[in-house]
């Protein structure tokens, strides 16, 4: 069986010589070059013809990535799937985005800059480099200046290139084979990799066991329990009426909160709905009645709901003469003050669910007690 | 062109520009004609500052491949002395822009907190500090630099070693009062901690993009021989770094501002967003940071002198820019641009190009007597 070569090396003794003698072996081989040598050399990846490195267009497309992922994932959360509100700002405050797409483009460009360097381009971890097992490595980490002719996958004429590295003034060559392909995915490197994260995880678990069992710093942040504050039903001297709780200020209204004073169901001020019977508001009302009216007063509003016969009460029967004569206003004030043993509803329903349940308490009434005229013409016969 | 017929045409320019400033004195009014006093002599000066601000630099961190090219900023950073009178000069605009030295201003709190900080004998104290200082600053790093070209004494670089770390605090300290006495006192309620350092930014980018441009100008004419592509890429790389921390800070303060909207601060942003301030504040961004950061993300920008020409002429602009949008508005209109501030232009660039060609013309191109002038030379990537 022939032996594959790796590269022919050839030893120089100084720079100078090593890069003179580059555009001689790349003219009469045309092979692949590659140097290595004790300390950087500037310029010599120019003259060996490298090939300019892919790290920065990878780092580019990948920072650009980022920032897309980063303001992309902030306007889905905080803008369509769950609009939030913070501090006042709209909910779509491109200020507040613009810091973790920063972060989220540095993240993506410095991971893509480290692991693509290390893992796609150097191939790590790799163990087999030929180079490592060269008897010149002693020597060109000390004072010699090696230049590699590389097979690139393709055979080398030999005695040819070791002729030409002779004429162009190396002083000792050394011919590297090729090692048999160990595979990429070579059973006894995946046994090491297995084995070492084994290890590491038992060793790691054995010692944080211990770590917290003897030294108990197992409640790590206590820092927004431990601060200064005034808690709710406790005394403290820092106000006037030595309380720790505040009133609001007199006349304050909540958000979107729509006062009701009416005491009497009788009252004439009792509001008229004031929303249309439209479909939408009709939906909204069944949704409504269902969730909260329907347990007790039935699907139908009939007062047969599931939790009447374990109650034993009787809720009203939603469609009887006395609440077809209800006025809208009475209806929605028996949902806010609550009537004999229901309680008040004002705090489940806000304002406009209430007016849309009344009108859909309204189509239950009319479809319970259905006549001829209800019934469409071009349905009737 | 050659050299006598361009100081002509920058004295035709000079004398005109004169002409027209003392013209807007008495038909526009000394408002205008002063906030634009302030905007041109703050961006003379700061230009001038950031290369000095550079020379310094490389005396702290003890740089060598910057020694052949320090001749450059250390010439730009005598515009600092062109400057000198015209900040002195600067304080009658005092009583005529500055609306905290009016007396009814007292009735303002938030002012006459102020007070003890914002009068005129002080500021006037702080103003003549600043330009003394500067004065001696340039006479130990930039005239002694001179002075070694001819007497070759290296005891030089341990006195501009030693003095330039007081030196930074010095700038840190002067660039501060700048901007808080130049700029911030015109809006006297303003608060902003931050606000020096985004001057300083600026400040920087500005110092070097103009030694850029010169460095580049004297490269053409082969003054510099010895210089290559790997010093011109580290001043574009240095180009590069800035114009991001610039937008980081100038981010960074918009974005507590906004965040907070406390009364006292987010007003200022408010007036320098209106009407047409809005859109030159996008047009800010993309002139400091969009255009300088894309052109130069390839490598290969960095050391081209066609693109680093056009980002350095950008960053200029866009500091005028900046000048502009923050000191304008005080005059409550929106962008003006007639034939005052065309004078101005006229009259601050012919003077600042005139004083950078004899101070081109006078003494060595590089720091001959340096003994790190041979290693600065021998720089490469």
């Amino acid at each position: 069986m022939s032996r594959r070569i790796f590269s022919i090396l050839g030893l120089f003794d100084d720079v100078q010589r090593l890069m003179d003698a580059i555009p001689v072996v790349k003219a009469k081989t045309g092979a692949r070059l590659d140097a290595y040598t004790p300390y950087p050399v500037h310029g010599i990846d120019k003259a060996l013809g490298l090939r300019k490195s892919p790290v920065g267009g990878m780092v580019f497309i990948m920072g650009l990535l980022g920032a897309l992922a980063g303001v992309g994932f902030e306007l889905w959360t905080s803008g369509v799937d769950y609009p939030l509100i913070a501090a006042g700002k709209p909910v779509l405050s491109w200020e507040a985005f613009v810091p973790i797409m920063f972060e989220v483009t540095v993240l993506f460009a410095t991971f893509t800059a480290g692991l693509g360097m290390l893992l796609l381009l150097n191939r790590l971890p790799f163990f087999r480099h030929p180079m490592l097992r060269a008897k010149s490595m002693p020597l060109i980490t000390r004072d010699k200046f090696a230049l590699a002719v590389e097979s690139d996958g393709g055979e080398l004429d030999e005695d040819a290139i070791i002729a030409v590295l002779r004429n162009a003034g190396a002083r000792s060559i050394e011919v590297i084979e090729q090692p048999a392909p160990p595979g990429p995915l070579s059973p006894d490197f995946l046994m090491r990799v297995a084995v070492a994260i084994a290890i590491s995880c038992g060793v790691a678990g054995y010692l944080t066991y211990w770590a917290m069992k003897l030294f108990p710093i197992s409640v790590p942040v206590v820092h927004m329990l431990d601060q200064p504050r005034l808690n709710p039903q406790t005394q403290n001297s820092f106000f006037r009426d030595e309380s720790g709780m505040r009133l609001p200020v007199a006349g304050t209204v909540a958000r979107g909160h729509m006062p009701y004073s009416i005491r009497e169901p009788d009252d004439p001020a009792v509001p008229a709905n004031p929303l249309p019977a439209s479909e939408p508001v009709l939906k909204e009302g069944r949704k409504a009645f269902e969730i909260y009216c329907s347990v007790c007063h039935g699907i139908l509003g009939d007062g047969a709901g599931s939790l009447t016969a374990a109650y034993g009460a009787k809720p009203a029967n939603l469609s009887s003469r006395a609440i077809r004569d209800y006025t809208d206003g009475k209806i929605h004030h028996a949902i806010v003050a609550g009537k004999n043993a229901m309680p008040s509803y004002a705090a489940e329903l806000t304002e406009d669910e209430r007016w849309s349940v009344v009108h859909y308490v309204r189509a239950l009434q009319r479809a319970l007690n259905a006549k001829d005229e209800d019934i469409p013409k071009e349905v009737r016969k | 062109m050659n050299g006598s017929s361009t100081t002509k045409i920058l004295t035709a320019g000079a004398v005109a520009g004169l002409a027209g400033i003392v013209a807007t004195l008495f038909v526009s009014g000394r408002e205008r004609f002063w906030v634009n006093w302030i905007v041109w002599f703050l961006f003379v000066l700061t230009t001038g500052l950031g290369c000095f601000f550079i020379v310094a630099l490389e005396h702290v961190v003890g740089a060598r491949w910057s020694v052949p090219l320090r001749r450059v900023p250390e010439k730009l950073s005598s515009l600092v002395l062109l400057m000198a009178p015209a900040a002195l000069l600067a304080l009658f605009s005092l009583p005529a822009i500055y609306s905290w030295t009016r007396p009814e201003s007292l009735d303002n709190p938030m002012i006459a907190g102020k007070a003890g900080w914002l009068n005129i004998p002080f500021f006037s104290l702080r103003a003549f500090l600043c330009v003394v200082l500067w004065l001696l600053s340039y006479r130990i790093l930039v005239t002694g630099s001179y002075r070694q070209d001819r007497e070759r004494d290296h005891r030089f670089n341990m006195r501009a070693r030693r003095f330039a770390p007081l030196f930074m605090a010095i700038f840190a300290f002067t660039i501060t009062i700048v901007a808080f006495d130049w700029i911030s006192s015109l809006e006297p309620e303003w608060y902003s901690d931050i606000f020096g350092v985004y001057l300083f930014a600026g400040t920087f980018l500005a110092g070097l993009a103009a030694t850029t441009l010169a460095l580049l100008h004297l490269m053409d004419r082969k003054r510099l021989p010895g210089l290559g592509p790997d010093h011109v890429y580290n001043l574009g790389g240095f180009l590069f770094a800035f114009t991001v921390f610039w937008s980081y800070i100038g981010f960074a303060q918009y974005m507590l501002m906004w965040y907070a909207n406390l009364p006292e601060e987010v007003f200022w942003y408010k007036e320098r967003l209106e009407g047409l301030w809005g859109p030159l504040l996008l047009a800010l961004a993309v002139f400091h940071f969009f255009i300088p950061f894309f052109v130069l993300i390839p490598r290969d920008a960095k050391s081209d002198p066609k693109r680093l020409r056009i980002v350095a002429g950008v960053v200029l602009f866009a500091h005028w820019l900046d000048l502009y949008w923050m000191i304008f508005p005080v005059l409550g209109k929106g962008p003006l641009f007639g034939w005052p501030e065309l004078s101005f232009l006229v009259l601050f660039v012919s003077c600042g190009f005139l004083w950078i060609r004899r101070a081109l013309g006078r003494g060595a191109d590089m720091p001959v007597g340096d003994p790190f002038l041979q290693e600065g030379l021998g720089f490469r990537l």
